[in-house]
Protein backbone atom coordinates (compact mmCIF):
# COMPACT_ATOMS: atom_id res chain seq x y z
CA UNK A 1 0.00 0.00 0.00
CA UNK A 2 1.17 3.08 -0.51
CA UNK A 3 0.50 6.67 1.37
CA UNK A 4 0.48 9.88 0.39
CA UNK A 5 0.36 13.22 2.31
CA UNK A 6 -0.42 16.06 0.32
CA UNK A 7 -0.02 20.03 1.03
CA UNK A 8 -2.43 21.26 -1.35
CA UNK A 9 -6.24 20.14 -3.04
CA UNK A 10 -4.23 20.51 -6.33
CA UNK A 11 -1.52 17.68 -5.42
CA UNK A 12 -3.87 15.23 -3.83
CA UNK A 13 -5.90 16.08 -6.90
CA UNK A 14 -3.13 15.00 -9.29
CA UNK A 15 -2.49 11.86 -7.62
CA UNK A 16 -6.05 10.81 -7.03
CA UNK A 17 -6.20 11.26 -11.04
CA UNK A 18 -3.67 9.04 -11.31
CA UNK A 19 -4.72 5.95 -9.00
CA UNK A 20 -7.00 4.04 -7.28
CA UNK A 21 -6.83 6.00 -3.88
CA UNK A 22 -8.88 6.30 -1.05
CA UNK A 23 -8.90 9.93 0.50
CA UNK A 24 -8.44 9.61 4.43
CA UNK A 25 -9.88 12.36 6.55
CA UNK A 26 -9.78 11.93 10.12
CA UNK A 27 -9.67 7.99 9.57
CA UNK A 28 -12.02 6.83 12.51
CA UNK A 29 -14.43 4.62 10.16
CA UNK A 30 -11.77 4.27 7.41
CA UNK A 31 -8.93 2.76 9.80
CA UNK A 32 -11.40 0.87 11.21
CA UNK A 33 -12.96 -0.67 7.92
CA UNK A 34 -9.26 -1.16 7.06
CA UNK A 35 -8.40 -3.17 10.02
CA UNK A 36 -11.32 -5.41 9.83
CA UNK A 37 -10.84 -5.43 5.97
CA UNK A 38 -14.06 -4.30 5.01
CA UNK A 39 -11.80 -1.40 2.26
CA UNK A 40 -8.00 -2.79 1.47
CA UNK A 41 -7.05 0.68 -0.84
CA UNK A 42 -3.98 0.04 -2.81
CA UNK A 43 -2.53 3.44 -2.41
CA UNK A 44 -4.30 5.96 0.68
CA UNK A 45 -4.27 10.19 0.65
CA UNK A 46 -3.94 11.53 3.81
CA UNK A 47 -5.46 14.93 3.92
CA UNK A 48 -4.88 15.95 6.94
CA UNK A 49 -1.46 18.16 6.03
CA UNK A 50 -3.70 20.81 4.06
CA UNK A 51 -4.47 23.23 6.28
CA UNK A 52 -7.00 25.04 3.81
CA UNK A 53 -9.49 22.01 4.54
CA UNK A 54 -9.48 23.22 7.90
CA UNK A 55 -10.87 26.40 7.35
CA UNK A 56 -14.02 27.24 9.26
CA UNK A 57 -15.27 30.96 7.81
CA UNK A 58 -18.24 33.73 6.07
CA UNK A 59 -17.88 34.10 2.83
CA UNK A 60 -20.74 35.96 0.79
CA UNK A 61 -23.38 34.88 2.26
CA UNK A 62 -22.65 31.46 3.45
CA UNK A 63 -20.80 29.82 6.42
CA UNK A 64 -18.25 28.13 4.59
CA UNK A 65 -17.09 25.01 6.14
CA UNK A 66 -13.74 22.89 5.18
CA UNK A 67 -14.16 19.57 4.52
CA UNK A 68 -11.32 18.66 7.40
CA UNK A 69 -12.61 20.91 10.06
CA UNK A 70 -12.90 18.51 13.23
CA UNK A 71 -16.77 17.69 15.18
CA UNK A 72 -14.16 18.92 18.17
CA UNK A 73 -13.40 22.00 15.88
CA UNK A 74 -17.08 22.70 14.63
CA UNK A 75 -18.42 22.21 18.40
CA UNK A 76 -16.14 24.94 19.85
CA UNK A 77 -16.39 27.54 16.97
CA UNK A 78 -18.78 30.37 17.46
CA UNK A 79 -19.67 31.13 13.64
CA UNK A 80 -21.12 27.55 13.59
CA UNK A 81 -23.10 28.04 16.87
CA UNK A 82 -24.92 31.29 15.62
CA UNK A 83 -25.52 30.21 12.58
CA UNK A 84 -26.27 26.65 12.46
CA UNK A 85 -27.25 25.40 15.64
CA UNK A 86 -28.36 22.19 14.73
CA UNK A 87 -25.10 21.29 13.59
CA UNK A 88 -23.24 22.72 16.62
CA UNK A 89 -24.94 20.32 18.44
CA UNK A 90 -24.51 17.64 16.38
CA UNK A 91 -21.18 18.17 16.95
CA UNK A 92 -21.41 18.28 21.33
CA UNK A 93 -22.60 14.70 20.94
CA UNK A 94 -21.11 13.01 17.80
CA UNK A 95 -18.55 9.85 19.46
CA UNK A 96 -16.52 10.99 22.40
CA UNK A 97 -14.34 13.80 22.96
CA UNK A 98 -11.44 11.46 21.48
CA UNK A 99 -13.42 10.61 18.01
CA UNK A 100 -14.47 14.50 18.32
CA UNK A 101 -11.16 15.45 17.70
CA UNK A 102 -9.95 13.32 14.98
CA UNK A 103 -13.24 12.61 13.24
CA UNK A 104 -14.21 15.00 10.46
CA UNK A 105 -17.40 16.65 8.68
CA UNK A 106 -15.99 15.75 5.06
CA UNK A 107 -15.29 12.42 6.39
CA UNK A 108 -19.02 12.07 7.87
CA UNK A 109 -20.38 12.31 4.67
CA UNK A 110 -17.68 10.40 2.35
CA UNK A 111 -18.33 7.39 4.73
CA UNK A 112 -22.08 8.33 4.87
CA UNK A 113 -23.06 5.90 7.49
CA UNK A 114 -27.22 5.54 7.48
CA UNK A 115 -26.35 7.42 11.27
CA UNK A 116 -23.60 10.00 10.47
CA UNK A 117 -24.78 12.47 13.21
CA UNK A 118 -23.61 15.85 11.15
CA UNK A 119 -26.06 14.72 8.07
CA UNK A 120 -29.41 15.00 9.27
CA UNK A 121 -28.27 18.71 10.31
CA UNK A 122 -26.71 19.97 7.54
CA UNK A 123 -29.56 18.92 5.28
CA UNK A 124 -31.96 20.66 7.43
CA UNK A 125 -30.02 23.70 6.83
CA UNK A 126 -30.03 23.62 3.37
CA UNK A 127 -26.18 22.93 2.84
CA UNK A 128 -24.47 22.73 -0.27
CA UNK A 129 -21.42 20.49 -1.32
CA UNK A 130 -18.69 22.42 -2.65
CA UNK A 131 -17.06 18.91 -4.82
CA UNK A 132 -13.65 19.19 -6.89
CA UNK A 133 -11.97 17.27 -9.19
CA UNK A 134 -9.15 16.96 -12.01
CA UNK A 135 -12.63 18.29 -13.89
CA UNK A 136 -13.62 20.88 -12.16
CA UNK A 137 -15.77 21.75 -9.49
CA UNK A 138 -19.43 21.39 -8.50
CA UNK A 139 -21.73 22.87 -5.76
CA UNK A 140 -24.54 20.68 -5.40
CA UNK A 141 -27.71 20.71 -2.63
CA UNK A 142 -26.64 17.86 0.12
CA UNK A 143 -30.07 16.49 -0.48
CA UNK A 144 -29.40 16.12 -4.22
CA UNK A 145 -25.74 14.15 -3.67
CA UNK A 146 -27.42 11.93 -1.13
CA UNK A 147 -29.43 10.72 -3.96
CA UNK A 148 -26.30 9.67 -5.98
CA UNK A 149 -25.27 6.30 -6.33
CA UNK A 150 -22.48 6.02 -5.87
CA UNK A 151 -21.84 9.19 -3.52
CA UNK A 152 -18.68 10.28 -5.29
CA UNK A 153 -16.88 9.75 -8.14
CA UNK A 154 -13.44 8.22 -8.21
CA UNK A 155 -11.09 11.15 -7.99
CA UNK A 156 -13.97 13.29 -6.85
CA UNK A 157 -12.95 15.35 -3.31
CA UNK A 158 -15.58 17.05 -0.91
CA UNK A 159 -13.77 20.53 -0.39
CA UNK A 160 -16.29 21.82 2.07
CA UNK A 161 -19.55 22.28 3.04
CA UNK A 162 -21.58 25.44 2.84
CA UNK A 163 -24.60 26.71 4.45
CA UNK A 164 -26.68 29.62 3.01
CA UNK A 165 -27.35 32.34 5.96
CA UNK A 166 -30.87 33.14 6.15
CA UNK A 167 -31.04 33.06 9.88
CA UNK A 168 -33.33 29.77 10.36
CA UNK A 169 -33.87 28.89 14.02
CA UNK A 170 -32.79 25.36 14.00
CA UNK A 171 -32.24 21.75 16.63
CA UNK A 172 -30.70 18.61 16.65
CA UNK A 173 -31.63 15.33 18.68
CA UNK A 174 -30.63 12.18 18.83
CA UNK A 175 -31.43 8.15 20.12
CA UNK A 176 -28.54 5.97 21.16
CA UNK A 177 -28.18 3.48 23.84
CA UNK A 178 -26.60 5.81 26.35
CA UNK A 179 -24.84 8.97 25.92
CA UNK A 180 -21.72 9.10 24.79
CA UNK A 181 -20.10 7.00 22.01
CA UNK A 182 -24.03 5.37 20.75
CA UNK A 183 -24.29 4.97 17.34
CA UNK A 184 -27.36 6.83 16.53
CA UNK A 185 -30.39 4.82 16.30
CA UNK A 186 -32.74 7.38 15.31
CA UNK A 187 -31.80 11.37 14.58
CA UNK A 188 -33.68 14.36 14.13
CA UNK A 189 -32.78 17.85 12.78
CA UNK A 190 -35.27 20.50 12.15
CA UNK A 191 -34.64 24.09 10.84
CA UNK A 192 -37.85 26.60 10.98
CA UNK A 193 -37.70 30.23 9.45
CA UNK A 194 -40.36 31.95 11.72
CA UNK A 195 -42.42 35.36 11.35
CA UNK A 196 -43.10 36.22 14.63
CA UNK A 197 -45.25 33.57 15.62
CA UNK A 198 -45.83 32.51 11.98
CA UNK A 199 -43.99 29.14 10.66
CA UNK A 200 -42.77 30.22 7.35
CA UNK A 201 -40.68 27.36 5.96
CA UNK A 202 -39.79 24.32 7.96
CA UNK A 203 -37.21 21.47 6.94
CA UNK A 204 -36.89 18.47 8.44
CA UNK A 205 -34.08 16.01 8.22
CA UNK A 206 -33.86 11.97 9.26
CA UNK A 207 -31.10 9.89 10.08
CA UNK A 208 -30.60 6.27 10.62
CA UNK A 209 -34.31 5.95 8.71
CA UNK A 210 -33.17 3.83 6.03
CA UNK A 211 -29.69 3.57 3.86
CA UNK A 212 -29.14 7.28 4.05
CA UNK A 213 -30.20 10.90 6.03
CA UNK A 214 -32.91 12.63 3.92
CA UNK A 215 -34.89 15.51 3.96
CA UNK A 216 -39.02 15.10 3.85
CA UNK A 217 -40.71 16.94 1.60
CA UNK A 218 -44.18 16.16 2.66
CA UNK A 219 -43.06 17.70 5.71
CA UNK A 220 -41.93 20.70 4.88
CA UNK A 221 -45.33 21.28 2.67
CA UNK A 222 -47.09 20.22 5.58
CA UNK A 223 -45.67 22.43 8.40
CA UNK A 224 -44.75 25.67 6.50
CA UNK A 225 -46.91 28.78 6.35
CA UNK A 226 -48.55 27.58 9.85
CA UNK A 227 -48.77 29.25 12.84
CA UNK A 228 -46.08 27.75 15.80
CA UNK A 229 -48.07 26.06 18.24
CA UNK A 230 -49.28 23.34 20.29
CA UNK A 231 -51.58 21.99 17.31
CA UNK A 232 -48.65 22.69 15.19
CA UNK A 233 -45.92 20.58 17.00
CA UNK A 234 -48.71 17.75 17.92
CA UNK A 235 -49.52 18.01 13.73
CA UNK A 236 -45.77 17.57 12.99
CA UNK A 237 -45.08 14.59 15.69
CA UNK A 238 -47.95 12.82 13.63
CA UNK A 239 -46.54 13.68 10.47
CA UNK A 240 -43.09 12.45 11.50
CA UNK A 241 -44.54 9.37 12.79
CA UNK A 242 -45.98 8.56 9.54
CA UNK A 243 -43.04 9.47 7.65
CA UNK A 244 -40.90 6.80 9.57
CA UNK A 245 -43.15 4.55 8.92
CA UNK A 246 -43.79 4.31 5.38
CA UNK A 247 -39.94 4.60 4.92
CA UNK A 248 -38.87 1.42 7.00
CA UNK A 249 -41.69 -0.34 6.12
CA UNK A 250 -41.22 -3.60 7.75
CA UNK A 251 -37.94 -3.47 9.20
CA UNK A 252 -37.41 -4.79 12.44
CA UNK A 253 -36.85 -1.49 14.01
CA UNK A 254 -39.86 -0.15 12.36
CA UNK A 255 -42.30 -0.38 15.18
CA UNK A 256 -40.04 1.09 17.66
CA UNK A 257 -38.67 3.89 15.84
CA UNK A 258 -41.90 5.04 14.44
CA UNK A 259 -43.00 5.89 18.18
CA UNK A 260 -39.67 7.15 19.26
CA UNK A 261 -38.98 9.30 16.62
CA UNK A 262 -42.03 11.74 18.16
CA UNK A 263 -39.83 12.64 21.47
CA UNK A 264 -36.60 13.15 19.55
CA UNK A 265 -38.64 14.97 16.86
CA UNK A 266 -39.87 16.73 20.28
CA UNK A 267 -36.64 17.10 21.81
CA UNK A 268 -35.04 18.77 18.41
CA UNK A 269 -37.65 21.35 18.14
CA UNK A 270 -36.64 22.25 22.13
CA UNK A 271 -34.50 25.09 21.14
CA UNK A 272 -36.35 26.45 19.17
CA UNK A 273 -39.61 26.73 20.60
CA UNK A 274 -37.89 28.08 23.97
CA UNK A 275 -35.77 30.29 22.26
CA UNK A 276 -38.85 31.73 20.21
CA UNK A 277 -40.38 32.02 23.36
CA UNK A 278 -43.63 30.59 22.05
CA UNK A 279 -45.56 27.90 24.37
CA UNK A 280 -45.96 24.48 22.67
CA UNK B 1 7.89 1.33 4.54
CA UNK B 2 7.05 5.21 5.04
CA UNK B 3 9.71 7.17 7.11
CA UNK B 4 7.70 9.66 9.69
CA UNK B 5 9.04 12.13 12.25
CA UNK B 6 7.41 12.43 15.35
CA UNK B 7 8.02 14.15 19.25
CA UNK B 8 7.00 11.08 21.68
CA UNK B 9 7.24 12.28 25.59
CA UNK B 10 9.35 15.55 24.59
CA UNK B 11 11.37 13.36 22.59
CA UNK B 12 12.15 13.43 18.82
CA UNK B 13 11.46 10.06 16.44
CA UNK B 14 12.24 8.90 12.92
CA UNK B 15 10.48 6.48 12.22
CA UNK B 16 10.11 3.45 9.16
CA UNK B 17 6.10 2.46 9.59
CA UNK B 18 3.70 0.21 7.27
CA UNK B 19 1.43 2.66 6.07
CA UNK B 20 -1.12 0.67 7.64
CA UNK B 21 0.37 0.60 10.77
CA UNK B 22 -1.52 2.29 13.62
CA UNK B 23 -0.46 4.66 15.95
CA UNK B 24 -0.41 2.34 18.82
CA UNK B 25 1.10 0.00 17.01
CA UNK B 26 4.19 2.24 16.54
CA UNK B 27 4.08 3.44 20.19
CA UNK B 28 3.91 -0.63 21.82
CA UNK B 29 5.54 -2.30 19.11
CA UNK B 30 8.72 -0.17 17.44
CA UNK B 31 9.00 2.37 20.76
CA UNK B 32 8.71 0.12 23.68
CA UNK B 33 5.81 2.16 25.41
CA UNK B 34 3.44 -0.52 26.69
CA UNK B 35 1.78 2.11 29.05
CA UNK B 36 -0.81 2.51 25.89
CA UNK B 37 -3.47 -0.25 26.39
CA UNK B 38 -5.48 -1.75 22.95
CA UNK B 39 -9.05 -2.33 25.00
CA UNK B 40 -11.47 -2.90 22.09
CA UNK B 41 -9.81 -1.83 18.83
CA UNK B 42 -12.17 0.16 17.40
CA UNK B 43 -12.23 3.65 19.38
CA UNK B 44 -15.47 2.73 21.82
CA UNK B 45 -13.85 2.24 25.45
CA UNK B 46 -10.81 4.85 25.35
CA UNK B 47 -8.05 2.57 26.68
CA UNK B 48 -5.52 3.31 23.55
CA UNK B 49 -5.80 7.49 24.83
CA UNK B 50 -3.04 9.43 23.75
CA UNK B 51 -2.52 13.20 23.69
CA UNK B 52 -1.65 13.86 20.25
CA UNK B 53 -1.12 18.23 19.54
CA UNK B 54 -2.65 18.96 22.45
CA UNK B 55 -5.89 16.65 21.79
CA UNK B 56 -7.04 13.29 23.18
CA UNK B 57 -7.19 10.74 20.50
CA UNK B 58 -7.84 6.70 20.36
CA UNK B 59 -4.56 5.28 19.45
CA UNK B 60 -6.26 2.69 17.76
CA UNK B 61 -8.29 4.91 15.07
CA UNK B 62 -5.23 7.07 14.10
CA UNK B 63 -2.44 5.85 11.51
CA UNK B 64 1.17 5.94 12.12
CA UNK B 65 1.40 8.00 9.08
CA UNK B 66 -0.94 10.50 10.35
CA UNK B 67 0.75 11.55 13.16
CA UNK B 68 3.58 12.19 10.87
CA UNK B 69 4.95 16.18 12.55
CA UNK B 70 2.71 15.61 15.48
CA UNK B 71 3.67 15.90 19.33
CA UNK B 72 2.33 12.84 21.23
CA UNK B 73 2.04 11.95 25.17
CA UNK B 74 2.13 9.22 25.88
CA UNK B 75 1.28 7.89 29.96
CA UNK B 76 4.90 7.04 29.94
CA UNK B 77 5.83 11.04 29.22
CA UNK B 78 2.73 12.06 32.56
CA UNK B 79 4.53 11.63 36.49
CA UNK B 80 6.61 8.64 37.22
CA UNK B 81 6.30 6.71 40.69
CA UNK B 82 9.11 9.53 42.43
CA UNK B 83 6.53 12.15 41.18
CA UNK B 84 3.63 11.19 40.22
CA UNK B 85 1.17 14.32 38.28
CA UNK B 86 -1.73 15.42 40.45
CA UNK B 87 -3.86 13.10 38.42
CA UNK B 88 -2.22 10.37 39.03
CA UNK B 89 -1.38 11.09 42.84
CA UNK B 90 -5.67 11.50 43.19
CA UNK B 91 -6.55 8.30 41.54
CA UNK B 92 -4.12 6.43 43.73
CA UNK B 93 -5.14 8.24 46.83
CA UNK B 94 -9.27 8.11 46.25
CA UNK B 95 -8.75 4.44 45.11
CA UNK B 96 -9.29 5.13 41.52
CA UNK B 97 -7.68 2.14 40.54
CA UNK B 98 -8.60 -1.57 40.16
CA UNK B 99 -7.38 -3.49 37.64
CA UNK B 100 -5.34 -0.70 35.84
CA UNK B 101 -6.07 -1.40 32.14
CA UNK B 102 -8.60 1.92 32.05
CA UNK B 103 -6.18 3.94 34.44
CA UNK B 104 -3.58 5.85 31.18
CA UNK B 105 -6.49 6.74 29.20
CA UNK B 106 -8.49 7.82 32.10
CA UNK B 107 -5.53 9.68 33.28
CA UNK B 108 -4.72 11.57 29.75
CA UNK B 109 -7.88 12.47 29.38
CA UNK B 110 -8.45 13.95 32.58
CA UNK B 111 -4.57 15.53 32.11
CA UNK B 112 -5.78 17.18 28.88
CA UNK B 113 -9.14 18.36 30.23
CA UNK B 114 -6.74 20.18 33.37
CA UNK B 115 -4.24 21.61 31.06
CA UNK B 116 -7.03 23.40 28.72
CA UNK B 117 -9.02 24.42 31.56
CA UNK B 118 -7.52 24.93 35.60
CA UNK B 119 -11.35 24.98 36.88
CA UNK B 120 -13.64 22.70 35.15
CA UNK B 121 -17.11 22.06 36.25
CA UNK B 122 -18.03 18.87 37.57
CA UNK B 123 -20.69 18.62 34.01
CA UNK B 124 -17.50 19.34 32.05
CA UNK B 125 -15.38 16.85 33.93
CA UNK B 126 -17.94 14.20 32.93
CA UNK B 127 -17.70 15.08 29.76
CA UNK B 128 -13.94 14.98 29.13
CA UNK B 129 -14.08 11.59 30.85
CA UNK B 130 -16.47 10.21 28.59
CA UNK B 131 -14.72 8.62 26.05
CA UNK B 132 -12.79 6.31 28.49
CA UNK B 133 -15.01 3.30 29.83
CA UNK B 134 -13.75 1.33 33.39
CA UNK B 135 -15.51 -1.90 33.90
CA UNK B 136 -14.55 -2.27 37.58
CA UNK B 137 -14.91 0.84 39.40
CA UNK B 138 -18.05 2.73 38.25
CA UNK B 139 -16.55 6.13 37.44
CA UNK B 140 -17.64 7.78 40.98
CA UNK B 141 -14.21 7.28 42.19
CA UNK B 142 -12.44 8.15 39.01
CA UNK B 143 -14.52 11.48 38.83
CA UNK B 144 -13.73 12.36 42.51
CA UNK B 145 -10.01 12.07 41.57
CA UNK B 146 -10.29 14.39 38.76
CA UNK B 147 -12.32 16.51 40.60
CA UNK B 148 -9.67 16.47 43.45
CA UNK B 149 -7.11 16.90 40.84
CA UNK B 150 -8.12 20.12 39.46
CA UNK B 151 -8.83 21.45 43.04
CA UNK B 152 -5.42 20.56 44.15
CA UNK B 153 -4.35 22.60 40.62
CA UNK B 154 -6.05 25.58 41.80
CA UNK B 155 -3.93 26.41 44.61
Amino acid sequence: MKYFQPHSVEDALEIAQTSEAVFLAGGTDLVLHMRTGKVQPSEIIDLGKISVLREIKITDGFLDIGSMATFAELGENELVSQNAYALWQACQTMGSPQIRNQATLGGNLGNCSPAADGLPALLALGAEVHLISREGEEIVPLSTLLSRTPLLEQGTLIRGFRIPLQGLQSGFAKLGRRKALAIARLSVAVAVETNGTRVENVRVALGAVGRRAFVSEALSQELSGQELNEAWLEKGVLEVQRIVREALGTRASAPYKRVAVSGVFREALASIISEGGTQA
Amino acid sequence: MMEIKLVVNEKPYTLNVEPSERLIDALRNRLGLLGTKEGCGEGECGACTVIMDGKTVNSCLVLAAQANGSVITSIEGVGNRRSPHPVQKAFVEVGAVQCGFCTPGMVLSAKNLLDRKSKPSDAEIGIAMSGNLCRCTGYDKILRAVKIAAEEGKE
